[in-house]
């Protein structure tokens, strides 16, 4: 889960906070009993098993024994680190992000450009490509699949109409990583859409304008206005979805199960595997703090992002 | 909507290309919505055929038929679906919307020691990825033999630092008089926590209430993990588990997977705006 | 209606679940109790053929025990369903009876994941170790005790076409297939099968299919004597030269003499078998009730005894467990012993599908004697050899893909035979190091 801020947050009109030093009478004992539930619950389901991880990731544990185990020292990340089938399935994670980060990035800027554009029927577009968004991911695998499925699916009996072979869309190790990035473009692009709407609307339609005044045709404009102007929610655009296609599993999980012959496997199953089927939780919270890294330093690199543009506000 | 200038040869010429480049946009963007809704549609078009006919190529149905959804919605299963997905969103959202709340009005409206500290401990909680967390936490669960309860899908769902997060900044944006005068008349934190800010604070109550029930209701890897009793598992993972049951009954699968939808869309079309205005405004996402 | 209705409709929608839920699932999904007393819940991973038989068996019993009701879950086959059914016994909702192969039952036992069966429960309910098939009985017994009720053993059976076996002249009078032994004499019927189709003799899936490759290699290598891990897989007893040997023949069959198809995965191998273009076909016996359906001229038998030693054949058995649970009341104890007799009486339904029974009132019974071409394989169930004990093997586990693809690498002339010896080696090494979980 990210976030960022709103670019039309009120600003405040106090006179700032005394500095984090400063401490009235009378507020700690309330502010710690008002935080208590959260810290509590973020203590024990966030922080503790995150340390937990840490803790298990140096033992031999295992899922159906009591207690850590032997302990392993480093040796679970050597393995790890040493094991063909961990980096294939990071490489399927990055793949999966190659794949799917450009056309969810460009696409959901043109279609958002084009609709800023249009005035009227706004709400059938956003109804249309943020629906999908909504839904389960296992509803859209279920669709998808049934789209998929050999000679009955609607895209298969579609491409053997254009006279094509009937490509088998999930069957074949090449092809299968393609069909589920589709799939995800199609669900997951109306997010994408609404942010960029949401940029497009703050900018002055006086530049517009202007430009016009100057002569600008509309390509010129999207390119020396908006593209510019939209910086700040692509930079936005293009982290979050790195950081959600990186955590990629329900589809993999649903619609291919990590298959044909492991060739999708993203790394969160590759952790799902490993612990629960090979009962090896010792290795997979090695695995897990691995993950667990990647995702930390591209989120620190979002949140030095956002930190910065609040300050240039 | 244009402003009145005198008129020149290129700003007419301008003007013209600028509506042509407009009435393309328009094609284009209803071409691809169209496109964006034709798997939706296949689907409810294959629901509502006989399973027999599902063979068939075609959109138009020879029997049009709600068989598909009598047989699930008698079945039971989905509804002991319903009620796990209902009980453990309802739960989660509630419980997220409250602690989150309270924390955020402790962090932005209290001076005490190590606010800040406290501050950033939190904020850390927005960088570390659940996902990586789903083995010490199912140790946990086992440990705490809370397992195929819904409080398992509920309680890691609930210390969401974003949310605190949201909150703190509209807090920190809603007007400091009216509770200082609170204050004044002799209500005490939390009243003036509950009876001024929060009724001021409607609009991001309802965008995060919204996004953690959406969130919750979509979850598939964590409850996968812990509800495991078909009787229990929530829509996605009843569907993602046990659609084998279906075969090759196309009509029945996808009537499954618009059961499953429904509650979702409803909730879209009548909190639309509110859903689209609280990604825009706070870029959250799953 | 407006939102405010559509938020009041979903609390009361919400409410009224949780009033119906005085019911038990809800209920149990907020106080942890006990769900479901006095229902039997069964899980499987049967598809296809099987699946639509083993749904009929469990109609049956419901048909007789009307009192009973029984909830039957079917799951994905291979390590999503052995991972849930582990999930769900450590979330201490299992089901209350499981469908498992005996390869995989060892591990789910030493995870602590299973109940013994208590003779005197057995015998409660008219089981007893003398009435099962030996091999498959034993096969099931951790440290003298029970917790597996084998229901079949399915070894890998050798289909073949009897028209074109006819025309090569390999059936007897009878329109049997003769009696095929040694090396040779198998290539040498593979080869007159191929002169008649003029495309292969044989066929058996090999492209991404390393089960079957196992299944093979596991079982002219048992002929042979060979080993291939010991002491619950801590050690490699690989025997090269058995391996070598082998390796040797099936890559003659495939790259050298063309008689098999080098190139070819599970569907694409039963169906040039199905189209007539092949005259041999090696798979599980299971498959029967796909070239029952083809309605194509074909037999089974066993798969030959090719290298001369003690006769034995690859198989695995389905067995019945009932997982561990805390809340287990002698009362449903009764209740899923007496579904795992229910299905046991029907036998002669599953034998139906290809399986051996294993439960010999039906296996020794002349019903089942006369059930061709089912019974021609049924000495199979005393030769079986199963996957040697290590928390790491079992039907589609690590260990079968790691010997497949080896197995599969050599017939397809991507590896030589020895290059592939010490892949295993290598592989297997790091398996055999690794910390048991269980």
């Amino acid at each position: 889960m990210t976030v960022t801020t709103a670019p039309d947050r009120p600003v405040t009109g106090e006179t700032p906070l005394p500095p984090d030093t400063a401490e009235s009478p009378g507020h700690t004992r309330p502010a710690l009993l008002m935080m208590a539930p959260f810290l509590v619950l973020y203590l024990l389901f966030v922080i503790g098993p995150t340390l937990y991880m840490f803790l298990m990731s140096l033992f031999d544990t295992s899922l159906v024994r009591p207690g850590l185990g032997s302990f392993a020292g480093l040796r679970n990340y050597t393995e790890a680190l040493g094991d063909a089938a961990f980096w294939a399935s990071m490489w399927h994670t990055l793949w999966f992000t190659i794949l799917t980060t450009p056309p969810l990035v460009i696409l959901a800027f043109l279609l958002a450009l084009m609709a800023d554009r249009v005035r009227r029927g706004r709400w059938f577009f956003r109804l249309a490509f943020f629906l999908p968004y909504i839904l389960p991911s296992a509803v859209v695998a279920l669709i998808w699949m049934w789209m998929y499925t050999p000679e009955l699916g609607l895209l298969s009996r579609m491409v053997t109409a254009l006279g094509f072979a009937e490509p088998s869309w999930l069957g074949d190790p090449d092809l299968a990583m393609w069909s589920l990035a589709l799939t995800t473009v199609w669900w997951t692009l109306g997010f994408n859409f609404v942010l960029y709407l949401a940029g497009l609307q703050d900018i002055p339609r006086e530049l517009y304008e202007a430009a016009s005044m100057d002569g600008a045709g509309p390509v010129q404009q999207v390119r020396r206005i908006t593209v510019p102007m939209l910086s700040r929610t692509t930079s936005l655009v293009v982290v979050l979805q790195v950081i959600a296609s990186l955590k990629v599993f329900d589809q993999m999980y649903i619609m291919t199960s990590g298959g044909p012959n492991f060739s999708t496997r993203p790394a969160l199953e590759y952790i799902y595997d490993v612990s629960f089927t090979d009962f090896r939780v010792g290795y997979a919270s090695a695995v897990s703090t691995l993950f667990f890294l990647l995702i930390l330093a591209v989120s620190t690199v979002w949140v030095v992002l956002t930190r910065r543009q609040e300050e240039r506000l | 909507m244009t402003t009145i200038t005198a008129p020149t040869v290129t700003r007419e010429s301008v003007d013209r290309r600028i509506k042509l480049f407009n009435a393309t946009c328009a094609g284009v963007l209803i071409a691809f919505a169209v496109i964006w809704l034709v798997p939706i549609a296949w689907a409810v078009d294959t629901s509502i055929k006989p399973n027999s006919e599902t063979t068939n190529p075609t959109w138009a149905i020879q029997d049009p038929t709600l068989e598909s959804y009598r047989t699930l919605l008698s079945q039971g299963s989905i509804w002991n679906w319903y009620a796990s997905s209902f009980i453990t969103s309802t739960l989660t959202a509630a419980a997220t919307v409250l602690t989150g709340s309270m924390a955020a009005f402790a962090l932005s409206r209290m001076r005490f020691r190590f606010r800040w500290l406290i501050f950033w401990f939190v904020l850390i909680g927005i960088m570390i990825p659940q996902q990586a967390l789903i083995v010490a936490q199912f140790r946990e669960f086992a440990a705490l033999q809370l397992l195929n309860t819904y409080w398992a899908v509920v309680l890691p769902q609930v210390p969401a630092a974003i949310a605190v997060f949201i909150f703190k900044q509209f807090f920190d944006g809603v007007p400091r008089d009216l509770d200082e005068a609170a204050r004044v008349d002799g209500a005490g934190f939390f009243r003036t926590y509950w009876r001024v800010v929060m009724p001021l604070s409607r609009p991001v109550v309802a965008a995060v209430a919204i996004f953690t029930f959406v969130w919750s209701w979509n979850n598939l890897l964590w409850p996968l993990l812990v509800m495991t009793n078909p009787k229990l598992m929530t829509i996605p993972v009843g569907l993602a588990t046990v659609q084998g049951t279906y075969g090759i009954r196309y009509a029945d699968t996808m009537a499954s997977a618009i059961l499953g939808a429904l509650p979702l869309v409803l909730l879209f079309l009548f909190f639309q705006r509110r859903i689209v205005e609280g990604i825009a405004g706070t870029g959250l996402k799953g | 209606m407006d939102r405010r209705t559509l938020l009041r409709g979903m609390l009361a929608g919400a409410g009224a679940a949780g009033l119906a839920g005085c019911s038990s699932p809800v209920v149990a999904g907020l106080a942890n109790t006990p769900l479901d007393q006095g229902t039997v819940e069964y899980w499987d991973l049967f598809g296809g053929g099987d699946g639509v038989r083993m749904q009929q068996m469990v109609a049956n019993y419901r048909a007789a025990n009307p009192g009973t009701p029984v909830q039957a879950v079917t799951l994905a086959w291979g390590n999503p369903y052995y991972t849930k059914l582990s999930l769900a016994t450590v979330g201490a909702k299992p089901p209350n009876v499981a469908v498992s192969h005996l390869t995989r039952m060892l591990t789910l036992q030493r995870g602590n994941l299973l109940q013994e069966l208590r003779p005197e429960d057995l015998a409660r309910h008219g089981m007893a170790p003398e009435m099962f098939n030996k091999r498959a009985w034993e096969a099931g017994l951790v440290d003298g005790r029970a917790y597996a009720i084998p229901l079949d053993t399915h070894p890998i059976v050798l289909f073949y076409n009897t028209d074109i076996c006819g025309e090569a002249g390999l059936l007897d009078a009878g329109g049997a297939l003769k009696p095929i032994e040694g090396p040779d004499a198998l290539a040498d019927a593979f080869a007159k099968a191929q002169q008649v189709t003029g495309q292969f003799g044989a066929t058996h899936g090999i492209d991404a299919d390393p089960a079957t490759c196992w299944r093979l290699f596991h079982t002219l290598y048992g002929q042979l004597g060979g080993e291939v891990i010991a002491d619950d897989g801590t050690r490699v007893v690989l025997d090269d030269a058995k391996a070598l040997q082998v390796l040797e023949y099936l890559r003659s069959l495939t790259v050298e003499r063309r008689l098999m198809p080098g190139s070819i995965d599970y569907q694409g191998a039963i169906a040039l078998f199905a189209a007539g273009a092949s005259g041999f076909h090696i798979n599980g016996e299971w498959e029967i009730s796909t070239f029952q359906t083809a309605k194509m001229p074909f037999g089974m038998t066993l798969v030959p005894n090719v290298f001369g030693g003690t006769y034995v054949v690859h198989a695995d058995s389905h067995t019945l467990v009932l997982p561990r649970r805390d809340d287990q009341t002698p009362g449903q104890l009764d209740l899923s012993l007496g579904f795992v007799k229910a299905l046991l009486d029907q036998s002669m339904n599953w034998a139906e599908g290809g399986h051996v029974p294993t439960w010999l009132p039906v296996a020794d019974s002349e019903a089942y004697r006369k059930l061709t071409p089912q019974s021609n394989y049924a000495a199979a169930a005393d030769a079986a050899v199963y996957d040697p004990p290590a928390w790491y093997t079992g039907s589609g586990s690590n260990f079968e893909n790691v010997m497949g693809s080896a197995v599969g690498a050599v017939e397809g002339g991507q590896l030589t035979p020895q290059a592939a010896i010490e892949q295993l080696r290598s592989r297997l090494s790091a398996l055999a190091a690794l910390p048991s979980p269980v």
